[in-house]
């Protein structure tokens, strides 16, 4: 649920990257941290194992000025991936107004994206979210190790609802800025609507 | 679409103030459960990234409402964190969102700042109450907003 202030003249969203374990959904938000201005950007806050796997959830408070007199702050969050946090998973999703879907195009690891995707379809149902209607994008990453799926199959798999989708290499920004960029396009369209 | 008009911000910030300057602390933020900042204070004491510390904030209620509902579905209504020389008093409003003070302990206590939450508290759980009316009414985003003409390219180097 975005979040309007007349007085300080700022909008807030929350965009969330899901997806199953070491697809990259950190490694998405932290090329975009690492290559935005600094005037536009809050600290980002990881909250991970020992290990660099995400814990709780990793956060980039993002700003952008001058639209018309009005700022505009995106939240993106992550989300653990692993199996065992789905607890997490469900908190994080809490007043979500858009999400990218990070899919790893990795043949064996095809299971675990069918397995996340369901877990968010529950997740949004609990929160009386209609995933027909909120904002949403998938990212194929990882499109540069061998034995990747086809892009029409992880399509045809996932993306069941003819979405924006994109392919990856989120270690080398490729795909990062484009994903980015359709999930806040269409999180201020809904806004506007 | 939750939105705060001029005069529900500064009735908010007021209110806010007022606890903060009765309680002695450094801080007192209205957050939400997503984890976004709805109001603050006017306390020059705090220096930290409030946006930050709100998304945080939300994240560390949320993990112990979670506890508490693994204990038997208890219902979580108050936290309260303590480092060396600061503490961090969290109470559930309307079960949507979140008030929190930060003081200085050699400065307040946490009897001072429960005491003074409670005089605060109906009032301010009146207003919210209000403005979530007033912005349900409101169907659509009023026009003064265009937020399609967001340039995204400027924001990177």
């Amino acid at each position: 649920m975005p979040f309007i202030n007349f007085a300080t003249k700022e909008i807030n969203c929350k965009i969330v990257y899901y997806g199953p374990g070491l697809s990259g959904k950190t490694t998405n938000i932290k090329w975009i941290y690492d290559h935005i201005k600094p005037e536009n950007k809050g600290e980002m806050i990881t909250l991970a194992t020992e290990t660099e796997r995400t814990l709780f959830f990793d956060f980039v408070p993002i700003e952008v000025s001058n639209v018309r007199g009005f700022k505009v702050r995106f939240h993106l969050y992550t989300t653990p991936g692993q199996i065992i946090y789905q607890a997490s998973r469900k908190l994080i999703l809490k007043g979500v107004d858009g999400i990218v879907f990070v899919a790893d195009s990795q043949e064996e690891r095809h299971d675990a994206n069918l397995d996340t995707l369901d877990d968010m379809l529950e997740n949004l149902k609990d929160y009386e979210i209609n995933i027909e209607e909120i904002p949403l994008v998938f990212q194929y990453n990882k499109r540069d190790l061998p034995n990747v799926l086809s892009v029409e199959k992880l399509r045809a798999d996932l993306n069941r609802w003819g979405r924006p989708d994109f392919e990856a290499i989120a270690t080398k920004g490729v795909g990062v800025l484009e994903t980015f960029k359709e999930i806040t396009r269409q999180v201020l369209k809904k806004i506007k609507s | 679409m939750l939105s705060l008009r001029p005069e529900e911000n500064e009735r908010l910030k007021e209110l806010l103030t007022n606890l903060n300057n009765e309680s002695k602390a450094k801080i007192v933020l209205l957050i939400d459960k997503s984890g976004q900042l709805i109001s603050r204070s006017d306390s020059p004491a705090f220096s930290s990234d409030d946006v930050t510390f709100a998304s945080l904030t939300a994240g560390n209620v949320a993990a112990s409402e979670a506890l508490s509902k693994l204990l038997g579905d208890k219902n979580l209504s108050h936290m309260f964190t303590e480092t060396e020389e600061e503490g961090i008093y969290m109470i559930l409003i309307a079960d949507k969102y979140i008030l929190v003070s930060i003081f200085d302990k050699k400065v307040s206590n946490l009897g001072i700042v429960r005491v003074k939450i409670k005089k605060y508290y109906s009032e301010l759980e009146r207003i919210l109450r209000e403005i979530e009316k007033r912005a349900e009414e409101e169907s659509s985003i009023p026009t003064e907003i265009d937020v399609e003409d967001i340039d995204l390219d400027t924001l990177f180097e």
